[in-house]
């Protein structure tokens, strides 16, 4: 090994502990980056897996009813390789004395030989025999139930049935139950039968030959299914074809993790910055050295290589360590997503490529980071650098700027000296400023977007007045289930409501029909007006409803097709809708109803589950059978989920980044108190105790971070408007009402200023145990 | 070995114009060992940085060792340096974190003309050439200024240099030390080196072959002195 190789080697073992601070905040960029990164190749490729493992259908298609003729006529088809009948059913299920829960049962003809879109047996018994229902792993915190627990279940038009709760199925593919919040149940024919409904089939579940990849394919060959059911007199009401190959959520997944792996890389640049300072400080402590090496010969670029390699050391540092804690975040997150969609993970390998992309960057961006101080450390003259004695030389006092901080302060004042030698190392300053304003920054946005979130959510949420609602399997007269309403105490409004799909052409949108006097929904009109008593072909659209169908504006007059019936409806307004996705058209309510919705007196968990009892009753009695209900709560809960899940991510990110700015703030406080180290020894030849000293230092680290959040203040508004705006938009497709947290800014205050203090008491307790004729000494 | 002509170098200060040496011409042959004395802000050590390339002149031409030096890249300069010149500073100017020896070595690791194999053994040569070999693998900070200027001296002839050059070598050195190691200059002259000392010190008359006196930047006729 040369000599140039060993400097290097001492030169950055010499500088141990602040190349570690240094080390440690490039790997917490780069394991931060590795963890998402690797987490994502991990998730698309096991979310993919598991959901090819089951055979999922391509396409899915319901019809009034199936039999084994008709299935073997489509099995005629070359182009089809399989078809498996299935009846999707809704219903509730009750466990003990708790009140109903929403349920959707799946009767599979045979358990033993599941083919299309296969289930996955958990625990207990396979199949559910008679009198038996398997849950879904992830119902079971919906349904409040174990395994081996009694339940009680109906549909629409059977009987309540005692049923027991015999094992556990994973339904991969299917939404999680906890978000829906549904309980999903399977059983077979007899079962259903038991329940008191028609032993038939309304679900087809198709399988194609060739192409299983070719979305057009399937369209094609589903469409020819669905000629050969309708030639058969049958009745086809829908076909879904979802998307080949991938797991219904492996795309949002994907983009949510790249985006969040962006953010790793974000903290990497960060932690550029402290390789900067570092490099800096480094180049100007060896100007005479570099000047000495030029003089016996070294070349600028054999000199700089000295200074690149040890740039290379911390980068190749900072990759070993963070590559076992990027393993380590990359399981513990990978985990936490999978039981966030309800899914196996098998293999947690990670790919070689997530490794050689890590190693590449860590490696890399130090490098980088160091090429602008190495090259302008190593192109002092020789003579120049010769003549260096290591005093901070910088002039300061040259500039307007300067001069007007000397205005600060009349006698000696620390708070005056601090702020004044904070600026003295001015690009640094900026610098490390940059870092702990950045984890400010997201800290700020975290809790605004989180108020944001939340008054969004409340305003949205305020706007549906209905505390519960309840819809019914057929439409009824409104003033039989008045009856039973006004018959249940606690009630204080009802509305019947009816609920349908709508098309325009090709296209399927949701359609409500309510009083159009109705106090249980609050209509947020941007454009146009809500509906009016007097109104008969009036409808009021949706955001969402308006942005995709070009021609439905305020005024026009557009044939739309809701239920059977077609028909010319005027546009009269356009209504605001925050987080829904759906396109949804309001008309005026006439005739019968399907859906009931209620504002009560007490709206808490407890009196609505008595109220439900006791409502049931009382619809029962008046020959009325409920399908499902929700609370307001209930369809609030999978919205503060998600918001959880942002709020979480920005602090873990702010707690990061502002790890970042405090190893900032710590490499900077050390090395201002390193090229001070002489002048400090003439103060304390001139009086100065230690403990001045080391108040002046720890006041100077105080300043940095007083301002830096003063930065960060400044800037909140702007930025987690952005930040928040962004998350919703890929979310919800929405946008958000932004509200300003001001108790962040104190809390971040007192961080800022813990944080400081922290960071700077370390150097400033060493500066001020240096005795004089240390700090006076000659090198 | 050594020729200067007409060589002026004005610096600009933030108090004004300085004018460190004005129309110097001098002549150096191969193998003289030279003394160039003056005070503090004589332009002696700015005539020692011409001389090396270490400096540029504001007028006239430099010729080295056949070489016209100022007309050089600033990278061309360094790598003809470590080639075709030792350079002894005042304060030794020793690299911290390398050992005695190995600081001997880097000008050889800059330069590459020495073969690689053969750099240990030529360092632990010279330091023995210098009386420091027991030294060899101690750092600098462990040595008193007397050892770091022998060690500075083996480290100028490591790629055996025609011209060696020293800047006030014995000004941070006690009397008894100076002595010695304006002797190994002198063998180092004896052997065939050309050596242009600068100092202010009276005592080199002593070991030098000729004494250049120069003041306020200009170089004043003198006698030459034999030994």
């Amino acid at each position: 090994m040369t000599t140039i190789w060993k400097k290097a080697i001492r030169d950055f073992w010499q500088e141990r502990a602040r190349t570690t601070l240094v080390v440690l905040a490039i790997a917490l960029g780069i394991s931060a980056f590795a963890a998402v990164l690797s987490s994502y190749a991990i998730l698309t490729r096991e979310l993919d897996r598991g959901y090819l493992e089951t055979n999922p259908a391509s396409a899915v298609l319901r019809v009034d009813s199936i039999d084994n003729d008709l299935v073997k006529a489509i099995l005629q088809n070359p182009e089809v390789s399989d078809a498996e009948p299935r009846r999707t059913i809704g219903g509730q299920i009750k466990a003990g004395p708790v009140q109903w829960r929403n349920l959707i049962l799946f009767v599979v003809e045979d358990y033993g030989n599941i083919r299309v879109s296969k289930l996955v047996p958990e625990s207990g018994a396979w199949p559910p025999a008679t009198g038996e229902i398997l849950i879904e792993r992830d119902a079971f915190q919906v349904a409040k139930a174990n395994v081996g627990d009694a339940v009680t279940v109906k549909t629409a038009n059977g009987v309540e049935t005692p049923l027991v709760i015999s094992g556990s199925v994973h339904d991969v593919g299917q939404a999680q139950a906890r978000m829906e919040n549904i309980v999903y149940g399977y059983i077979n024919l007899a079962t259903l039968v038991q329940l008191g409904e028609e032993p038939r089939f309304d679900q087809l579940n198709i399988l194609v030959a060739q192409n299983r990849f070719d979305e057009d394919h399937i369209r094609r060959v589903a469409s020819d299914v669905e000629k050969l059911i309708e030639g058969r007199g049958h009745d086809v009401r829908r076909v879904e074809i979802p998307r080949p190959g991938k797991h219904p959520h492996s795309d949002l997944t994907g983009i949510l993790l790249l985006a969040m792996s962006s953010f790793g890389l974000f903290v990497l640049v960060l932690s550029g910055i402290l390789v900067i300072n570092l490099l800096t400080a480094m180049m100007a402590s060896q100007v005479r050295q570099i000047g000495v090496m030029k003089a016996i010969g070294g070349t600028r670029r054999q000199v700089a290589r000295i200074y690149f390699s040890q740039a290379l050391f911390l980068g190749i540092a900072a990759v070993i360590v963070s590559i076992p804690l990027g393993i380590l975040g990359s399981r513990a997150l990978c985990q936490y997503m999978a039981m966030f969609l309800n899914f196996d993970i098998n293999s947690f390998a990670v790919p070689i490529w997530v490794y050689l992309l890590v190693a590449l960057i860590g490696v890399i961006a130090p490098l980088l980071a160091a090429a602008y101080p190495v090259w302008r450390g190593t192109s002092t003259p020789v003579r120049v650098a010769l003549a260096d004695f290591g005093l901070s030389q910088t002039n300061f006092g040259a500039g307007a700027f300067d001069r007007a901080l000397t205005r600060i302060g009349g006698t000696f004042s620390l708070i005056a000296f601090a702020i004044r030698n904070s600026f003295r190392r001015r690009a640094r300053l900026v610098l490390t400023l940059l870092t702990l304003a950045a984890g400010g920054l997201f800290f700020l946005s975290a809790l605004n977007v989180r108020a944001s979130m939340v008054n969004t959510l409340d305003r949205m949420f305020a706007a549906r007045k209905s505390d519960l609602s309840v819809s019914f399997a057929k439409p009824y007269e409104f003033e039989k289930i008045q009856k039973a309403v006004s018959n249940t105490a606690g009630v204080k409004r009802a509305e019947g409501w009816f609920t349908a799909e709508g098309s325009l052409g090709e296209r399927r949108f949701g359609v409500v029909a309510l009083p159009a006097d109705t106090q249980l929904l609050d209509f947020d009109i941007i454009e146009g007006r809500k509906l009016t008593p007097q109104d008969t072909d009036a409808i009021v659209i949706n955001n969402a409803l308006a942005g995709r169908e070009p021609t439905m504006h305020v005024g026009e007059t557009v044939a739309l097709r809701i239920g059977a019936e077609e028909k010319a409806w005027r546009v009269v307004g356009i209504a605001r809708e925050a987080f829904a996705p759906s396109p949804v058209g309001y008309i005026p309510l006439t005739g019968m109803v399907n859906s009931l919705r209620l504002a009560l007196d007490n709206a808490d968990p407890d009196s609505i589950g008595e109220l439900k009892t006791e409502l049931d009753r009382n619809l029962e009695a008046e020959g009325i059978r409920a399908r499902g209900s929700s609370t307001k709560s209930e369809n609030r809960f999978g919205f503060d989920q998600h918001m959880v899940m942002i709020y979480v991510f920005l602090i873990v990110m702010s707690a990061i980044v502002g790890g970042v700015g405090g190893l900032g703030l710590m490499t900077t406080m050390s090395l201002n108190v390193l090229e001070r180290r002489r002048e400090m020894g003439v103060m304390r030849a001139l009086g100065a105790t230690p403990r001045i000293v080391w108040l002046m230092i720890v006041s100077e680290g105080v300043v940095i971070g007083v301002l830096s959040w003063a930065i960060a203040a400044l800037l909140a508004w702007p930025v987690s408007k952005i930040i928040g705006d962004s998350f919703v938009r890929v979310l919800f497709h929405s946008g958000l009402d932004f509200t300003f947290e001001p108790l962040g800014l104190v809390i971040w205050m007192l961080v800022s200023i813990g944080l400081s203090a922290v960071a700077s008491f370390l150097p400033a307790w060493k500066a001020s145990r240096a005795t004089v004729r240390e700090a006076l000494a000659y090198e | 070995m050594i020729s200067l002509n007409h060589v002026s170098k004005t610096y600009e200060t933030p108090a004004g114009k300085f004018a460190a040496l004005k129309d110097i011409d001098l002549e150096i042959r191969p193998g003289e060992f030279v003394g160039v004395v003056g005070k503090s802000g004589s332009g002696k050590s700015t005539l020692l940085n011409m001389v090396a390339g270490i400096d540029r002149p504001s007028s006239g031409s430099v010729a080295v060792a056949g070489t016209e030096i100022h007309a050089l890249s600033e990278n061309k300069l360094a790598a003809w340096r470590g080639r075709n010149v030792g350079f002894v500073f005042q304060f030794f100017q020793l690299l911290p974190t390398l050992t005695a020896a190995e600081n001997v070595m880097l000008p050889m690791d800059f330069s590459k003309t020495i073969p690689l194999r053969e750099r240990r053994k030529r360092a632990v040569e010279l330091l023995d050439l210098v009386a420091v070999k027991s030294h060899a693998d101690k750092l600098p900070a462990t040595l008193s200024g007397g050892e770091q200027q022998r060690v500075a001296i083996a480290r100028a002839l490591a790629n055996e240099p025609p011209l060696v050059l020293a800047d006030e070598p014995t000004g941070n050195l006690d009397s008894v030390t100076a002595t010695e190691i304006l002797d190994l200059f002198r063998n180092m002259a004896n052997r065939g080196i050309t050596v242009v000392i600068a100092t202010h010190e009276a005592d080199i008359a002593r070991v030098i072959d000729r004494k250049i006196e120069i003041s306020d930047g200009k170089i004043h006729p003198q006698i030459t002195q034999m030994t």
